[in-house]
């Protein structure tokens, strides 16, 4: 395979580590070298040609070719079967809806969360159960660390550069989770989000970092949604009002009190949409009265429809615990669900 | 290990364009602001408004506001561009 980028020769192991920290080609962990056979390895398996293009940034115009991805997933530790879910999220990301330049430009820090359905996780051995969000599988890691690694060197977005976070946050190094679908009688996301079950497939969302809960006190639907429902509140009063994407992540033991009641995805959303609400005379609590004028009555939803919310299972089985994952800001960047080695929606060939 | 590793940058990257030449002076010319309509935009620009037009003499300041703030400016602010002898943008936190 005939491979078109520069190359560098480097003594050993150690000598590329400091190349291509020298040259702002990393976040600060070390790197797998990206050799020629280890890159090719990869395309090989996604059955891609180097020259092909996975997409264009809508913005700057920067065409994205899948060589390009294939290096900064060797780099971030990836095997070849995990390629395909790197290209498959970045081409979500590529998506005009999803705005991936003022999410990572942003001074509002958010990272790119990727979360994966289908049978896809097995096979490259995506956990959604304990660690969830942290460090639970190798397949997550390094999934969510190659996204981070091509922003950074395929899209120039380094840190003071193109991207003005004030703080960030740790999802910037990697921010991957598997939903748990075994051990749910939920709809996959990626089915709510209207794929065909069995289908493997990426949702992409621009995402400030996890703000965990705790509820262990109670079996009754509402009240464990309630405790989810005023984290929301509160991250619209203290970060941003505006509504939009947010994702909840729910573990197995609040799961099972929400299923042995019935409840689904769609009634969870349909919950969650009535009750994450604030007046704009809330702000003042938080400080920020200087804001409120003279609209202190008028109501704020955290979600312009209940589908807005993305319901995720996962997490370990035990522990009253749970997490909302704010969207970056409000709807200027909208989450992107994304079929991983098909397309679901082609016109068949015709005879 | 193979001690040939590869760049993974984007070579083929555009180039963002050259920079417009400087004006000799801002004497009876047309400046743009483009305002990504943030919250402390209001007071720079207007001051920035004053200035232009008391101290160096600028003839017109036209002010128009993005629609969203995270984006590129609407096509439609882009196309008035060319009629502007400068423009004073990226300003907003």
């Amino acid at each position: 395979m005939q491979l078109a980028s520069r190359t560098y020769d480097a003594a050993d192991v150690w000598a590329v580590q400091e190349l291509y920290h020298a040259n702002g080609w990393t976040d600060g962990l070390p790197i797998v070298p990206p050799t020629h056979d280890t890159v090719a390895a990869c395309l090989d398996w996604a059955m891609m040609e180097p020259r092909q293009l996975i997409g264009i940034e809508p913005v700057r115009g920067v065409a994205i070719t899948a060589e390009k991805l294939a290096i900064n997933a060797v780099m971030a530790g990836c095997l070849p079967m995990h390629f395909p879910v790197v290209s498959a999220a970045f081409t979500a990301m590529l998506r005009e809806e999803f705005l991936l330049h003022g999410a990572t430009a942003s001074t509002g820090g958010c990272a790119i969360l990727v979360i994966l359905n289908g049978p896809i996780r097995a096979e490259i051995g995506a956990g959604g159960t304990f660690n969830a969000l942290g460090n639970g599988s190798r397949a997550t890691a390094v999934i969510g660390r190659a996204i981070r690694l091509a922003l950074i060197n395929i899209l120039e977005v380094r840190s003071g550069g193109i991207d003005r976070s004030t703080l960030g946050h740790p999802g910037k190094f990697s921010y991957c989770v598997a939903e748990d679908e075994e051990n749910t009688t939920w709809n996959p996301l990626s089915v709510q989000r209207g794929l065909p079950p069995g289908v493997s497939a990426v949702t992409v969302l621009a995402a400030g970092a996890p703000r965990q809960i705790m509820n262990e006190w109670t079996a009754k639907p509402e009240e464990i949604l309630e405790t989810f429902a005023a984290e929301m509140r509160a991250n619209m009063r203290h970060y941003s009002i505006w509504p939009g994407h947010y994702a909840i992540v729910v573990p197995q033991q609040l799961r099972e009190h929400l299923q042995a009641a019935g409840w689904s995805k769609t009634d969870v959303a349909a919950f969650i949409f009535e009750r994450a609400r604030i007046h704009r005379r809330e702000w003042a609590d938080a400080g920020k009265g200087a804001v409120v004028r003279d609209r202190g009555d008028t109501v704020y939803a955290a979600l312009e429809s209940p589908d807005q919310l993305l319901v995720v299972a996962a997490g370990g089985p035990a522990g009253g615990f749970g997490a909302i994952i704010p969207p970056w800001l409000g709807h200027k960047s909208r989450a992107v669900t994304e079929p991983i080695g098909v397309c679901v929606d082609c016109e068949p060939p015709k005879a | 290990m193979d001690p040939r590793v590869l760049d993974p940058t984007n070579e083929a990257i555009p180039p963002l364009g050259e920079p417009a030449p400087r004006l000799a002076s801002l004497a009876g010319k047309t400046v743009g602001f483009i305002s990504n309509g943030k919250e402390g935009t209001k007071g720079f620009f207007a001051h920035l408004d004053r200035m232009l037009r008391d101290e160096f003499g600028v003839a017109s300041v036209i002010t128009r506001v993005k629609s969203n703030y995270s984006a590129p400016a609407d096509q439609h602010i882009v196309a008035e561009i060319a009629g502007w002898d400068a423009v004073v943008t990226g300003i907003g936190d």
